[in-house]
């Protein structure tokens, strides 16, 4: 009997023997796959609050397709007794609204060999062969509402799959009716509406197969997505103005600010375009004010000019770039890690500034207080590199702690050196003049100046001015060689070298790959090249991973130690890497010595 | 606080008859007259002659980039309401490369001072077109943009809804230093247009041609009343006052136009009728 056979308003089950086997391994992948407006992404976050609420860990990435709304959307979900940073390669449930939809997910949705897999009564076909095959058959569910052959739009799909989920989980229909309750309690026709088809689909016996049970820690933990982590850890570490421009993927960064930073006693101001926005963090950073931006590749391109400046007039920055596939426009939702050149070498004239990679949710908060430190001690731009990956996922995190103690820029007194931007200070670090200060005043300026700040084209001073500059950045290099971490066992004999999000993927393939460990920069630049001479010795193999068609940070790293015989395992971003996609690519390099 | 003592060590670079020198100094004048502190005082610039002028000053000055004036000291004020903030450059700083952030700064009502010396050429780049230079100036000079016709700086920012617009000659530091007074005090965004010759790059005795061309505005004009603004916008001599000065209850935007209180464009039915009947509780 053909699945279609089995399409009928009230779904069967193919397999009632499947129920019984229940594991215990530690974490569950959900893949969940509809069209716009068929609820997957909020269906996605009930479960994520759900499991938060129960104690458990997890992650949650979503991928919408090509139209804002009513193209393919799916969601890939893992729920987890420890914290975990990859959402999964293998997906125990997969819930599909439209076969159509399965097309553009091919490739980062695979079944699990004991998946539950529930699709549509409705539809016509099966599933495509790439996705692979589970044991147990594929259960059909009368998801829509279907008159004279078209879909009934309105029907609520979402709800009665939590009602099946629930089921398949044996999760309690109390946990759903807490979570609807937070997420529709200020609208009660909605909540009655979405509860009530709730109750009704998890009240029915699906034949939907039982999943394996994963207990929590029995304290409630925190739901947040990268943007809202970059957002929160930047109002702790101090932040008080922020200036931006929609863009995606880091548009929620401001969107979070906007909402809470003015009750912290910051303000927000949507800019007119990316130059404005940090324009805006300059002004307010010459005002003495903690201030950033936040925004993608092309945003990145249009403030460059402003970072030059705000490294040459010493004022204090933060810009935190949600890297998405380029150039140009690129795939503005898909994630990469091509802007590494331009953070570092990007604009023009000579000019020192600080590069950090952002690996996940958890470290969203703490990069953003050592992005606030590094860049009102030293007075310079402030890169802070995250990803799409990393943006917009949703991960389940320990509750945070708000570090009460932030970073301070130092102010000038009278009684300080008279100079503002004098030769002597100690690592080039002049205390700053905060406005409002009587016999403070002098002139900030992007032309080439004095030690008093009045312009010069005196060629000697210039290179003074320079040599003055990079020494702030010599003494940041000094502070942070021990701003990496490392993966894996320090013994073993292959080396990868990686950064930013591909710490997740990385995590999971070294459970099998103990021969290997890793080396993962938190600081790009200046490079942590003491700790990475250490970490190297006794490797007879190294390769750079990362999600740039050039090999960005294999090349970057070239020019600065040597890399002779170290490999580069690169390719273009767009969806994140595979644990089997690290396998390929290995097997796919030339079987030469390398050390 | 005297005029002079807003002025720094550094001594001008501009050429001599330079009207920026004037503009320089009835901005000190200016600034004594609201006793304004110097520590109390940003002063932002692009780059430009004109955006020399910060350094001239006492203050907390930022001479920044080219055409980027305006963001700057919009997040200075806008995180240090505290300060008095004037920002400051030339046609070619404000009304070419970051004319995109004026009608934004405007819609924003920041509260500052923007002045715009204007001399109708690129001075420091040597005699390159603006986009307010005369096309005879561009047809006698062999300047690119012959086709290209001049900007109307005062219409333009009295469409985008500035509170405050008045114009001024650099010849002239009485007038002069009272439009800056007059924009000190304005609770909000005070747009200043001054015609400051180019002593260079434009003809001899460009700046008194100018000047001839000048009238100040009669006790007829009404400065709230925004037709008499665009009115003088549109002549075809330098109207030098306060040509637009909006009651401060009044919203932003093109009110005296009829077109409604919340801006340019026509209220929504519902919303105007709640505004009438709140106003109707209230008395």
């Amino acid at each position: 009997m053909s699945d279609m056979e089995n399409a009928h308003p009230t779904a069967t089950a193919p397999d009632a023997g499947a129920q019984a086997t229940v594991s215990t391994t530690s974490s569950i992948v959900f893949a969940l796959v509809g069209s716009g407006g068929d609820g997957v992404v909020l269906l996605g976050e009930l479960l994520m609050r759900m499991a938060a609420h129960r104690g458990l860990y997890g992650m949650m990435v979503q991928s919408y397709g090509p139209q804002i709304r009513g193209g393919e959307s799916a969601v890939v979900l893992r729920l987890a007794q420890e914290e975990t940073r990859y959402e999964g390669e293998q997906c125990d449930l997969l819930l599909c609204f439209r076969l159509a939809d399965m097309a553009r997910f091919r490739g980062s949705i695979q079944l699990a060999s004991d998946a539950v897999v529930v699709v549509e009564a409705s539809e016509p076909g099966e599933l495509p062969d790439w996705v692979g095959r589970s044991s147990r058959p594929a259960v059909r569910y009368p998801f829509a509402k279907i008159e004279d052959g078209q879909e009934v739009p309105g029907e609520p799909k979402n709800m009665y799959a939590l009602g099946v989920i629930m089921r398949s989980l044996g999760w309690q229909p109390e946990l759903a009716h807490w979570a609807l309750e937070q997420r529709f309690g200020s609208r009660p026709d909605a909540l009655a509406r979405n509860r009530a088809a709730f109750d009704c689909a998890y009240a029915a016996d699906t034949g939907v197969g039982s999943l394996r049970h994963l207990s929590g820690h029995g304290v409630p933990l925190h739901v947040e997505t990268g943007n809202e982590a970059i957002a929160r850890g930047a109002m702790d570490a101090g932040l008080r103005f922020f200036a931006g421009y929609p863009i995606t993927p880091s548009s929620e960064v401001m969107e979070t600010l906007i909402e809470e930073l003015p009750a912290r006693g910051g303000r927000v101001v949507q800019a007119e375009d990316e130059i404005a926005s940090m324009g805006m963090v300059i002004g307010a950073s010459f005002g003495g004010v903690p201030a950033m931006t936040a925004t993608s590749g092309p945003g990145i391109s249009l403030m460059t000019e402003m970072m030059g400046l705000s490294s040459m007039a010493e004022l204090p920055t933060i810009i935190v770039d949600c890297q998405r596939a380029g150039p140009a426009t690129g795939m503005p939702s898909r994630t990469e890690q091509s802007d590494l050149y331009h953070s570092i070498y990007g604009g023009h004239g000579d000019f020192p500034r600080a590069v950090l990679g952002v690996f996940d949710v958890v470290h969203g908060r703490e990069v953003m207080h050592k992005a606030m430190h590094l860049a009102e001690r030293y007075q310079l731009p402030v890169m802070v590199l995250s990803d799409a990956y990393i943006a917009q996922r949703r991960q389940i995190v320990d509750s945070p702690i708000d570090p009460q103690d932030h970073p301070r820029r130092r102010f000038w007194s009278p009684a300080d050196d008279p100079k503002r931007f004098s030769l002597n200070a100690e690592h080039g670090i002049g205390p700053f003049r905060r406005p409002g200060t009587p016999g403070g005043e002098y002139l900030a300026s992007g032309i080439s100046h004095t030690a008093e700040g009045a312009p010069t084209s005196d060629t000697s001073i210039h290179h003074a001015m320079n040599a003055k500059r990079f020494a702030k950045l010599g003494a940041l290099a000094a502070e942070t060689t021990d701003w990496y971490r490392t993966l894996g066992d320090p013994a073993a004999r292959r080396g990868i070298i990686a950064w930013g999000s591909t710490i997740g993927v990385l995590e999971e393939w070294l459970e099998t790959h103990p021969d290997h460990r890793v080396f993962l920069p938190e600081i790009l630049h200046p490079f942590p090249l003491a700790a990475l001479a250490r970490w190297r010795q006794g490797l007879e193999w190294t390769a750079v991973l990362e999600m740039s068609f050039q090999g960005q940070l294999h090349r970057h790293l070239a020019g600065i130690t040597d890399m002779t015989h170290v490999r580069s395992l690169a390719r273009s971003g767009g969806v994140p890497l595979t644990p089997g996609e690290v396998d390929r690519m290995i097997h796919a390099l030339p079987l030469v010595g390398g050390r | 606080m005297q005029a002079k003592d807003y002025r720094s060590s550094l001594t001008p670079v501009w050429c001599t008859g330079c009207g920026d020198f004037g503009a320089l100094k009835a901005l000190t004048q200016a600034l004594a007259d609201c006793e304004v502190q110097p520590e109390k005082l940003g002063v932002i610039s692009g780059i430009g002659c004109s955006s020399r002028l910060p350094g001239y000053l006492k203050a907390y000055s930022f001479n920044s980039i080219h055409g980027r004036a305006l963001p700057i000291a919009s997040g200075l004020k806008l995180s240090r309401p505290d300060l008095t903030v004037v920002a400051v450059g030339g046609d070619g700083d404000g009304f070419s490369i970051g004319l995109g952030h004026l009608p934004h700064t405007i819609r924003r009502d920041v509260k500052m001072t923007y002045a715009v010396l204007d001399n109708g050429i690129y001075g420091l780049t040597k005699g390159q077109a603006s986009p307010t230079t005369e096309t005879e100036v561009k047809i006698q000079q062999g300047l690119a943009g012959v086709d290209e016709r001049p900007l109307n700086p005062i219409l333009l920012v009295l469409s985008a809804g500035c509170g405050f617009v008045a114009r001024s000659h650099a010849g002239n530091m009485p007038h002069l230093r009272t439009m800056f007074r007059e924009a000190l005090r304005y609770p909000g965004f005070a747009f200043v247009h001054v015609l400051a010759a180019c002593a260079t790059y434009q003809r001899k005795n460009y700046a008194e041609e100018i000047y001839n061309r000048c009238d100040l505005l009669g006790d007829d004009h009404d400065p709230t009343s925004f037709e008499h603004a665009t009115l003088a916008a549109l002549s075809d001599r330098f109207k030098l006052g306060v040509l637009y000065r909006r009651p401060v209850a009044e919203a932003p935007a093109v009110a005296a136009q009829g077109t409604g209180r919340a801006g340019i464009w026509p209220p929504h039915r519902a919303s105007e009728i709640a505004l009438e009947t709140a106003g109707e509780v209230e008395e």
